[in-house]
Formats: structure tokens, C-alpha cells, sequence
């Protein structure tokens, strides 16, 4: 997101209302759709923020995909890179997302503990790989991957980026506990 | 503005790669000359938005959006086209032109052309390149050969700076070269067993544009040391590539010789009849569209091959009503291009412990072993290949049982497993048939006409992809990589971005536009040294080779001038 996005989003956010042209008040809470100016709801985006970081979670290694903003990222990615059928995949996706958690597991998905988080992704990840690539939720990992992994989060805690390297070795030794390079 | 103003001693019709050359060379020698660039201007590092960004630091972190796929379907398909470098292409809408069979024209337009944007490779041709196709049946002679060339290359090279190792190769000359990127694990097992195997075919090191340990003459340039950071394509802080606006420009300037005019769309050259040679451009601005006449006693066309034959085919006059020397017929004619619509890959077990460090940013070149001065008797094609090689190391280790949580997140943060690809650079043959032409009635903005293309791949080049994949199937398998998979991308022809003639040298005025030393047989001083030039395609990168006969080029129209002969 550059700042110009970041700047219009957070304002929106805090002010919570917008001014017609007509000058009344109207309060936008039922249609948070349109205060993002992206696919993703404020509360899409932080659900599928809340799966990233069950998929990709803080370790002793690396903070994780809630850390990296991962939520905004997807919601930039998929509002002006993918095509309308994809974004449509993921918005009814995580309305069934939202609707099975509630089903399976008595609550909401953010409010469940880490351990029955990561069960309740692995019984929706064993369907959609059931079910093939077109399953919503092969969709939200590919998000969660393309988001965390070009993050500065991802890149220079995650994995290794140097932007000036200043040389290069063709063949060296792989240290112990060595990450990939970005 | 005073007549007086707009005359110089030479006018070069565009700054990329061969023009950029054109100029350098020409100021060099004193001559008051004209650099006429289509696009906007450029300037080396100040104009470089994106140079020192993060991936993180982009707006969708590289990646294209919907929108500017959906403007640009043709242009965003070219190799290094992305969010970072799409400023150095243009925008589909704003250059059209027709294609009769499938053509991809890539162009970038801005001072610099495509020279920010090129691949960098700078092999020499061997000596059977420039006789191969007489010699073996499937096209006409060079006017001249690698002797005549040699030198010119060398002088080329010293100046942009070429890495490589010296390898003494019949297929690959030898050049001056920087000392050569290192081989990572893998290459080195490739090349090992390749050469074990079969004795004949050699993995060497990339001979690539980049300053590996730059000399006093690239310091004098301003340019330092490549930092291998492989963002080449947005224009580089270090001038750690060659390119135009980092080099040759720059150095002409100096000369206090040069006038670079952006937003200079040439309409033609102009032909005086009663001299009997060009006297100058015609140029269209491309904002204001007004029209301005500048002179020159030369001039060089450098344009792109397809933007040279287009500007020859518009000089039309009552000596030449089909086009500025025309009088072959074949301008525009014999089109052609390299293959490079095929690739293969495979995974390689072992080096678990071996990694890299930088980003490398040349890549290895297998030196063609096919029809290498002979007809090879198990060969169905004519011509030859060059193989673009390299092992890459892949991040995240093979997917695991685990696909949620902590212990996925960190199989995903490591080094994955090796793997070697490899993807054609094939000769193609020049034909008669395959042409480019004005269109009768379209136009573009500044009312020249849109170009048509009809190009297109021959039997020769089905059987030479046939024959590839079966070489490199076995080659990586030779080399112990498993899961090998080979490809064709069905590109059409124009994406490889090495299209070629629509005004070929050649001895014979009947058989060719250009003389041995690229004046127009028909109007002898006007001098064409970009891509459109070539008498054949040869299997090697052209860039380098439009450079070196440029150089000398100019070296010749000097010697003329001073003799008064232009």
C-alpha cells in the first residue's frame, strides 16, 4: 500500500462517517465494503489477516503475517491484481468461512485460541485440496504467501534480502539454520 | 529558427544501443552531430525512479495490476517487463501497428531506448556465421567476415566493458575481457559432465555487459563496479551495465559535440535530387507535432531494425518512389529474427550444504555445437543454436506434511532444492517472404503510416525446436538432474526482441541496400548500423556486433568526409 492509500484508509477509518454532498451525517458502519475502497471488508480484511497469521505465525525466527500488515497487503493485491471471478471467490470464501467456524467450532475464527485455529485451517486446507485449485482457500493461501513473503517483515526477518549485495560468490558454504535468500 | 541552426555535420536517428555508439564515435572525431530521439529524455541515475526501491517499497510489490495487463496486453509480455522497469516500455495505445501474421514489436522509447533495458549477453560471432548460410545453402553472403570485424569488437569492448572468460572456442571467439562471474554449484556439474560426455560441448561463463572489476576508461565514464543486484532493468546508480544513457551519451556530450533533441519522431530523410544524396531529417515533434527540418553531410539511421526500415520506406522522392535506396525492392524485405520459443528444466539432487551469495546478474551460455561450419549429417535444419544455461537454488524446502502453522512458515524460509534450465537462442532463415510494409491508408498521431508486420516461423525452425528439446532432454540428464521437463511457449516472433533486416548489407546493389560499410549502395551517405542491417541472424546476441559495426561505420564515413567523398 503506498502512503497516499495508507493516509485516505486510516482517515476513514477513525472518522467512522463520511459527508455527503448534501452535508447530512450518515454513518457507514453497515457498509464497510466501501470505507476500504477495496474488495475486502474491514472485517474480511482482518479475518483473512487473522488465517495468514495461522498460516505463516510469529516464530522465535520471525514475526509473522499479522505482524508484516498482511491483511492490507491482500486486500491491495487482490482489489488491482486479480481478475473479478477471483475476487468473488475470496469474498463468498470467507462468508463460508466465516459461517463453518461459527458451525464446527461454537465461536468466531479470532476469537479461538492459536492450537484450534491451526486445526480448524487444516480441515479446511484437506477439502480444498480435495476439491482442487479452484477452492476459495487455495486462493487466500496463495494471498497469504505473495503478502507475507514480499513484506520487509518477510523478506529481511523471514527470509534474507540484501539489496546490494556487492558481489557475487557462485558457491559457498549453507551456514546452519540458514534462511533462503528474498 | 535560423537555417543555420538546424545544421550539423551528422545526424543520428535514435540514442539506443547502435545509435548511442553512432554518437559517441562521431563527437569523438569532432563532428557537430544531431542525436534525434523519439522518446523522452533520460538522464543516468536522476532518472532511474525506481533504482534504489524494496520490493516492499513498490505499489503492489512488483507485481502488474489488473489495469495496466489490461491496457498493455502486447507490451507487458516482453521479457523484464514489470512494475519496477515499465516506465522503459512504451504504452500499447499510444504505438500502434498491423500485424498480418502474429508479431510481438517491443519497443522502448525514451533517450537510451532499449539499451536500459537489453540482456546484456555480448558473444562475438564465430567466423562461420558470416558464411554459413551461402556456404550451406540457405542464404547469401556477408560482405564481410570476422577479420574485418575483429577489431572493432575489441574496440567495442574495452569501452563497455565485457566479462568472460577466455575460452578459446572455435564457436565463441574470445574477446577483451573482465574477469567472468563465478559458476555456482550446479553450472560447474553441468559443465563438468557436459564436457565429460561429449567432448564437444562447453558451459562457460556468461560474456554479459557488466563491469566485474572496471578499468581507468569505465571510471572515466563515471561508472563503478556491478554490485550483483540484478535489478539491471530500472537502470542502475553504479553504471555497473552497459547502457547508453550511462555511457556512450554521457561521453559524447563531453565532446561538446553533441545535441540530443527528445521528442523528435523523424517523419523521413530528406533527398535532394539534384545532389543526388540525403541533406538532412524531417522531424515531427511528438508533442506539438510541428514539423522541422534539420541538415546534416550524413546520416546515421538507428532507429531499430523495424523503425530504420519504416523511416527508409517514408524517405520517398522522384529518384526513390519506394523508399530511400530502394532500388532492390527488398527493403523491408527478409525479416527476420532468433528463436527462442523453447526451454527446458530439471531438479538436481546434492549440494544441500553449497549455496550463493548476491544475485547474479549474467547467466551461463552452452556455445552452440550444431552445424558449426558443416552440415551436420543428423541434422534436419539448417543453422545454428546458442543455449542460455543456469542452476538456481529454489527457496522453501519440498512441501512438507505440515501446511499450517510455525513449522510451515520456517520449511517455507529455506533453502529448497537445486535445479538447472536452459532455453534456446536458434538462427533463423532469412526470407523474401517475410516482410514489413507501410500501410496504405492507417496512420499513427504524427500522421506516418502504421507499420504492417508479416512475419512468421519456417519448417526449419519447427524441426530446429524439435531437435533442441532432444538435445537438452539428454544433455540434463547427462548433467543428473531428474524431472526434466522441456517446453515450448509458442511465442510469436518479435518477443525474443532480436528482430533483424529490412535493409541488409550485402556486395550486390540488387540483392542488398547496404555496402560492406553500411552506406546505402543507392545514397552514400546515409549510413544504417542498427538491426535492420543484418544479411542473417547467426546464433549469438546481436547487440554487441550492431555496436562493433557502427564503430566502424563511422570510422569509414570520417575517412570519407575528410577526402570529401560525403
Amino acid at each position: 500500500m503506498n502512503r497516499r492509500e495508507a493516509v485516505k484508509t486510516t482517515g476513514t477509518l477513525l472518522g467512522g462517517v463520511l459527508i455527503t454532498t448534501n452535508g447530512f451525517l450518515i454513518a457507514c458502519a453497515r457498509d464497510q465494503n466501501k470505507s476500504l475502497g477495496k474488495v475486502l471488508s474491514v472485517d474480511d480484511q482482518s479475518l483473512i489477516e487473522d488465517i495468514a497469521d495461522t498460516l505463516l505465525p510469529t516464530t522465535p525466527n520471525s514475526p509473522g503475517a499479522k505482524a508484516a500488515g498482511a491483511g492490507a497487503a491482500i486486500n491491495l493485491l487482490l482489489t488491482d491484481c486479480y481478475e473479478p471471478e477471483d475476487q468473488k471467490r475470496v469474498v463468498n470464501g470467507l462468508t463460508q468461512f466465516r459461517e463453518t467456524c461459527d458451525k464446527r467450532c461454537g465461536s468466531g475464527f479470532a476469537s479461538l485460541p492459536q492450537k484450534e485455529r491451526e486445526k480448524f485451517l487444516r480441515d479446511i486446507d484437506a477439502e480444498a485440496q480435495k476439491a482442487g485449485a479452484k477452492h476459495y482457500f487455495s486462493l487466500v493461501r496463495e494471498l497469504s504467501l505473495q503478502a507475507y513473503f514480499s513484506s520487509e517483515i518477510g523478506m529481511t526477518k523471514a527470509l534474507r534480502y540484501v539489496m546490494t549485495p556487492g558481489k557475487w560468490v557462485g558457491c559457498v558454504p549453507l551456514q546452519s539454520g540458514q534462511p533462503a535468500w528474498a | 529558427m535560423a537555417v543555420a541552426d538546424n545544421s550539423f555535420d551528422a545526424i543520428v536517428i535514435g540514442s539506443g544501443i547502435s545509435g548511442g555508439w553512432a554518437a559517441k564515435e562521431l563527437c569523438e572525431k569532432g563532428l557537430k552531430t544531431l542525436v534525434l530521439e523519439r522518446g523522452r529524455n533520460v538522464v543516468h541515475i536522476k532518472d532511474y525512479p525506481t533504482m534504489n526501491l524494496a520490493p516492499w517499497e513498490l505499489p503492489h510489490r512488483g507485481a502488474l495490476s489488473r489495469q495496466v495487463l489490461k491496457e498493455n496486453p502486447l507490451i507487458s509480455k516482453a521479457a523484464g517487463y514489470g512494475e519496477d522497469t515499465m516506465h522503459f516500455f512504451i504504452k500499447d495505445r499510444d504505438h500502434p501497428y498491423i500485424q498480418e501474421k502474429p508479431f510481438d514489436w517491443i519497443r522502448g522509447y525514451q533517450v537510451g531506448g532499449k539499451s536500459i533495458i537489453w540482456g546484456r549477453a555480448c558473444q562475438r560471432w564465430s567466423k562461420h556465421e558470416f558464411v554459413a548460410p551461402e556456404k550451406l545453402g540457405y542464404g547469401m553472403n556477408w560482405p564481410i567476415g570476422y577479420d574485418d570485424v575483429a577489431p572493432w569488437y575489441s574496440h567495442v569492448e574495452k569501452f563497455i566493458g565485457v566479462c568472460g572468460n577466455a575460452d578459446h572456442l572455435e564457436a565463441m571467439p574470445d574477446g577483451e575481457f573482465l574477469p567472468p562471474f563465478d559458476f555456482n554449484c550446479a553450472e560447474k556439474q553441468l559443465r563438468d559432465r557436459l564436457l565429460a560426455h561429449y567432448r564437444n560441448r562447453y558451459v562457460v561463463q556468461g560474456r554479459w555487459a557488466h563491469l566485474s572489476q572496471p578499468k581507468e576508461i569505465h571510471l572515466q565514464q563515471g561508472r563503478g563496479t556491478c554490485q550483483a543486484r540484478n535489478l539491471c532493468m530500472r537502470g542502475c546508480p553504479f553504471g555497473g551495465y552497459f547502457s547508453s544513457n550511462a555511457s556512450t551519451l554521457p561521453w559524447a556530450a563531453k565532446t561538446g559535440n553533441l545535441t540530443i533533441r527528445p521528442h523528435s519522431v523523424v517523419h523521413s530523410i530528406i533527398y535532394d535530387e539534384a545532389k543526388g544524396k540525403a541533406k538532412g531529417v524531417r522531424v515531427i515533434d511528438a508533442q506539438t507535432h510541428a514539423v522541422t527540418e534539420y541538415q546534416s553531410r550524413i546520416v546515421f539511421v538507428n532507429a531499430s531494425a523495424l523503425n530504420t526500415t519504416l523511416i527508409l520506406l517514408n524517405s520517398t522522392s522522384s529518384r526513390f518512389p519506394h523508399g530511400l535506396g530502394n532500388d532492390s525492392g527488398l527493403l523491408g524485405k527478409y525479416i527476420c529474427h532468433h528463436n527462442y520459443r523453447t526451454g527446458a528444466s530439471g531438479k538436481l539432487d546434492g549440494f544441500e550444504d553449497k549455496y550463493f551469495y548476491g544475485k547474479n546478474p549474467t547467466e551461463c551460455i552452452l556455445v552452440n555445437f550444431r552445424n558449426l561450419g558443416k552440415q551436420d549429417a543428423d541434422a534436419d535444419f539448417v543453422g545454428g543454436y546458442t543455449t542460455f544455461t543456469g542452476g538456481y537454488r529454489e527457496r522453501g524446502e519440498p512441501t512438507t506434511v505440515e501446511r499450517v502453522g510455525g513449522v510451515y512458515k520456517e520449511s517455507l524460509t529455506k533453502p529448497g532444492p537445486w535445479g538447472i534450465y536452459m532455453y534456446m537462442q536458434g538462427e533463423t532463415i532469412p526470407r523474401e517472404t517475410n516482410t514489413v510494409s507501410l500501410h496504405p491508408t492507417q496512420k499513427d498521431q504524427w500522421d506516418i503510416p502504421l507499420l504492417v508486420t508479416s512475419v512468421g516461423y519456417d519448417d526449419n525452425s519447427e524441426r530446429m525446436i524439435r531437435d533442441w528439446q532432444k538435445q537438452a532432454k539428454e544433455m540434463l540428464t547427462v548433467a543428473g538432474c531428474r524431472d526434466i521437463e522441456v517446453h515450448d511457449n509458442h511465442w510469436a516472433p518479435g518477443l525474443d526482441i532480436h528482430e533483424m533486416g529490412g535493409a541488409r548489407m550485402g556486395n550486390d546493389p540488387k540483392t542488398s541496400l547496404l555496402n560492406k560499410w553500411n552506406q546505402l549502395h543507392a545514397c552514400k551517405n546515409v549510413f544504417v548500423t542498427d538491426g535492420a542491417c543484418m544479411t542473417s541472424t547467426g546464433n549469438q546476441s546481436p547487440s554487441i556486433l550492431y555496436m562493433t559495426l557502427t564503430a566502424r561505420a563511422v570510422d569509414y564515413a570520417a575517412q570519407e568526409m575528410a577526402r570529401q567523398n560525403l
